[in-house]
């Protein structure tokens, strides 16, 4: 009797707990183990401090590994267990089926630049609220980069190697009006085997590895020469001489030996490694590796001499691929009225101040940013950039753009490795994306 | 045999049955539902059966067999390396051993290490910037070769795995070397069997059997490599290190055609039975001798 008496009693309990999880609070799933997650943990109890015990937000979060398959097979399943999830500029067309496009409030357009909110629309329609944006820097080194802009001897052989390997004698220019050429030469010159008195081994690192997010890198240098995925008539263009300029321009600083052998096997982080070592004089990389390789602690040999910029500029212009990450509301949710609140206030610029200030990367509109620069200088220029250089593939928030990635990942680093020629790869590729994107 | 005692047979087995069923029988059969229909991450809860278009995708896709060639040429090449090298290390540090059996339990410590870690660990090793092998390379010679390039990694990934797994063949192989009757070889000696003639003759047909299972166990490990392959170099540039268990993981979780993926596997399982047949086929033909 005794045992069932027990027995009932941690039923209710039970049952108790379970009440009270279901009491018509907003659950949340966000991105777990980053500062995403420590921001959006200070943000919630901002929300809870004044919110009512039917809007109260209640966090969860996934393993990071296999995340968004996971979200994809639980949004599919018609889950209720959140109301709100993450969501990514790339996988957006996954996922719209299976969640509500929302109404953005007046506060959001203020807090947000017009390009920044674009990463979470798809089909015409907004599915979320930006809270953390990636893009590229070109990372430099101020210190190398001084020194050619003023010594004449550097500067002569700084000609005749241009001449030499890119068939133009061109002057060294401060980083931020580089263009893509500027970066080959640059490059060439801070490569020991082709310019022996370079402090460097090699004139930049490239990210070759057949990976899709390499892929992301990369295309800021096909959109500056004019490449898109498609054309206003749902034509694949990945064959355009956009591409090829583009493509070559990676295989030509392969080739010449401008970065290390095993580039097409690196990524992020052995990028990162070669930069760090301080054997690499420029690098085309995320914004979020600025933070440790300007720490003198983890990166003594380069913290304080890094510069960043924009990444170059092609005929068309200056570009940075931009993705974000958000939040959206569940077409299942029980609790949609407490979603939108909830999502209403994180447009606001308050609650993306207490987001930033606790670690998580908002591009913001220059009023906002303003509010934290003191303390998170590096948003700045994540909000200028994605504001004016910021831009998304057509096509790039289709269902199946990670799969578009993919492909290009396999059949670009088959080129640049040797294994293919450009029209085989480019053939190839527009053959499986005419697949991945058809209507 | 008493009705009774077959009713108690049949009722002991039960659990077992229920046990191999769930664990084995109810996998086979969705993955063959799955093989046979379209079916994603979106619909991963209703596929629509579609026949046999994933089979034939997978037939059809030049993909599938250059990852297949690729599996059987990494596992038949690991194997016949490692066997060589265990059987060669068994005889040779055999004296050894036989003074100083904690050797063996510390030739055994690559394999305590996770095939994950163990890839991890060589791209730290053979990193330009912060890995050991290139930097005295570099100190000694002036250059290294791309170890992880497009021209070198596949003989990286032997080397790696050859360096990993020897020492499961050697201890295979010691017990096998130490499990031949010294009485034997004492008659052998007295009839003038010397070095390589007592090796040949006498030791390595009586150690064939456990080369033989050597070399399988050795060949089907490599044959499915994934994890040390994948942390180190992944598919590989343009998918040139793409392995048969790569492959369906790709297919599975980047590209997200389930159907593909588990046809394959499928393929792959059917492949794998045939081979276990033949060689049951063999073994079963032998035990009467």
């Amino acid at each position: 009797m005794t045992r069932l008496n027990t027995l009932l009693t941690s039923a209710a309990l039970f049952a108790a707990l379970g009440v009270t999880g279901a009491m018509a609070e907003v659950t949340v799933l966000g991105w777990p183990g980053g500062p995403e997650e420590a921001g959006l943990r200070k943000a919630a109890d901002a929300y809870n401090a004044t919110a009512t015990d039917a809007d109260k937000v209640k966090l969860i979060f996934f393993n990071r590994d296999g995340f968004f398959d996971k979200l994809a097979a639980d949004l599919a399943a018609g889950s209720t267990d959140f109301d709100v999830n993450l969501l990514a500029t790339y996988a957006l067309g996954r996922y719209a089926p299976f969640m509500d496009p929302i109404t953005l409030p007046d506060a959001s357009k203020a807090t947000f630049p017009e390009k920044v909110l674009a990463t979470m629309q798809y089909d015409g329609k907004q599915y979320g609220i930006p809270t953390d944006l990636s893009l590229h820097f070109m990372y430099y080194r101020k210190d190398l980069v001084e020194k050619l802009l003023a010594d004449a001897d550097w500067k002569a052989k700084y000609g005749e190697i241009s001449e030499k390997y890119l068939g133009k004698k061109l002057e060294p220019k401060d980083p931020d009006a580089w263009t893509w050429e500027d970066w080959m030469a640059m490059a060439l010159f801070f490569t020991k085997s082709i310019n022996s008195d370079s402090p460097t081994r090699y004139g930049t690192v490239l990210q070759m590895k057949n990976l899709l997010f390499n892929m992301m890198v990369w295309q800021s240098t096909a959109r500056a020469q004019g490449g898109d995925w498609m054309n206003d008539k749902g034509e694949i263009t990945v064959d355009s001489p956009a591409y090829r300029t583009a493509l070559d321009i990676y295989k030509k600083l392969y080739d010449e030996g401008t970065s290390p052998k095993d580039s097409t096997t690196y990524e992020f982080a052995e990028a990162n490694a070669a930069f760090g070592a301080g054997q690499a004089a420029t690098m085309l990389q995320w914004n979020a590796a600025f933070g440790d390789l300007d720490n003198k602690d983890k990166t003594p040999a380069v913290a304080g001499k890094i510069g960043t910029v924009a990444p170059p500029a092609g005929p068309e212009g200056r570009f940075t691929h931009i993705h974000g990450l958000g939040l959206g509301i569940n077409k299942a949710s029980k609790n949609k009225e407490g979603a939108v609140k909830f999502l209403n206030w994180l447009g606001t610029p308050d609650a993306m101040v207490i987001y930033a200030k606790a670690g998580g990367s908002p591009a913001l509109s220059d009023a906002v940013v303003a509010k934290v620069s003191t303390e998170r200088p590096d948003l700045v220029k994540l909000g200028q950039y994605a504001g004016s250089y910021g831009f998304v593939m057509h096509g790039g928030t289709a269902a199946k753009a990670l799969q578009v990635y993919e492909l290009q990942a396999k059949e670009f680093t088959a080129y640049w490795s040797g294994g293919k020629s450009l029209d085989e790869a480019l053939a190839a590729a527009k053959t499986g994306m005419a697949d991945l994107l058809k209507p | 045999m008493p009705r009774t005692s077959r009713f108690e047979g049949r009722l002991l087995i039960a659990p077992l049955t229920a046990f191999l069923i769930a664990l084995l029988g109810f996998p086979l059969v969705l993955d063959i539902i799955y093989s046979i229909s379209h079916v994603g991450f979106e619909n991963i809860r209703a596929p629509e059966l579609t026949g046999f278009s994933n089979y034939a995708k997978a037939i059809a896709d030049p993909e599938f067999w250059a990852a297949a060639w690729f599996s059987l040429r990494f596992g038949l090449i690991v194997a016949v390396i490692q066997v060589v090298a265990g059987l060669g290390l068994a005889v040779f540090l055999a004296p050894l051993f036989a003074k100083r059996p904690w050797l063996i339990a510390l030739l055994m410590l690559p394999m305590m290490v996770a095939p994950a870690l163990v890839g991890l660990m060589y791209r730290l090793i053979l990193h330009e910037f912060v890995g050991a092998v290139p930097y005295y390379l570099l100190e000694w010679y002036g250059d290294f070769p791309a170890f992880l390039g497009r021209d070198w990694a596949f003989t990286t990934l032997v080397t790696v795995e050859t360096l990993q797994w020897t020492p499961f063949a050697l201890l295979i192989l010691h017990s096998s070397y130490a499990a031949v009757s010294p009485d034997i070889r004492e008659a052998a000696s007295l009839d003038g069997a010397r070095g390589r003639r007592l090796f040949l003759n006498i030791d390595l047909p009586l150690m064939l059997p456990a080369i033989g299972i050597t070399f399988f166990l050795r060949f089907i490990d490599s044959f499915r490599v994934f994890d040390n392959l994948y942390t180190l170099v992944g598919p590989g540039a343009g998918g040139s290190t793409t392995s048969m268990s790569i492959y369906i993981y790709q297919a599975f979780f980047k590209v997200g055609d389930i159907g593909l993926a588990v046809a394959a596997s499928m393929l792959l399982l059917v492949a794998s039975f045939m081979v276990l047949w033949v060689i049951n086929g063999l073994t079963a033909r032998k035990a009467p001798l």
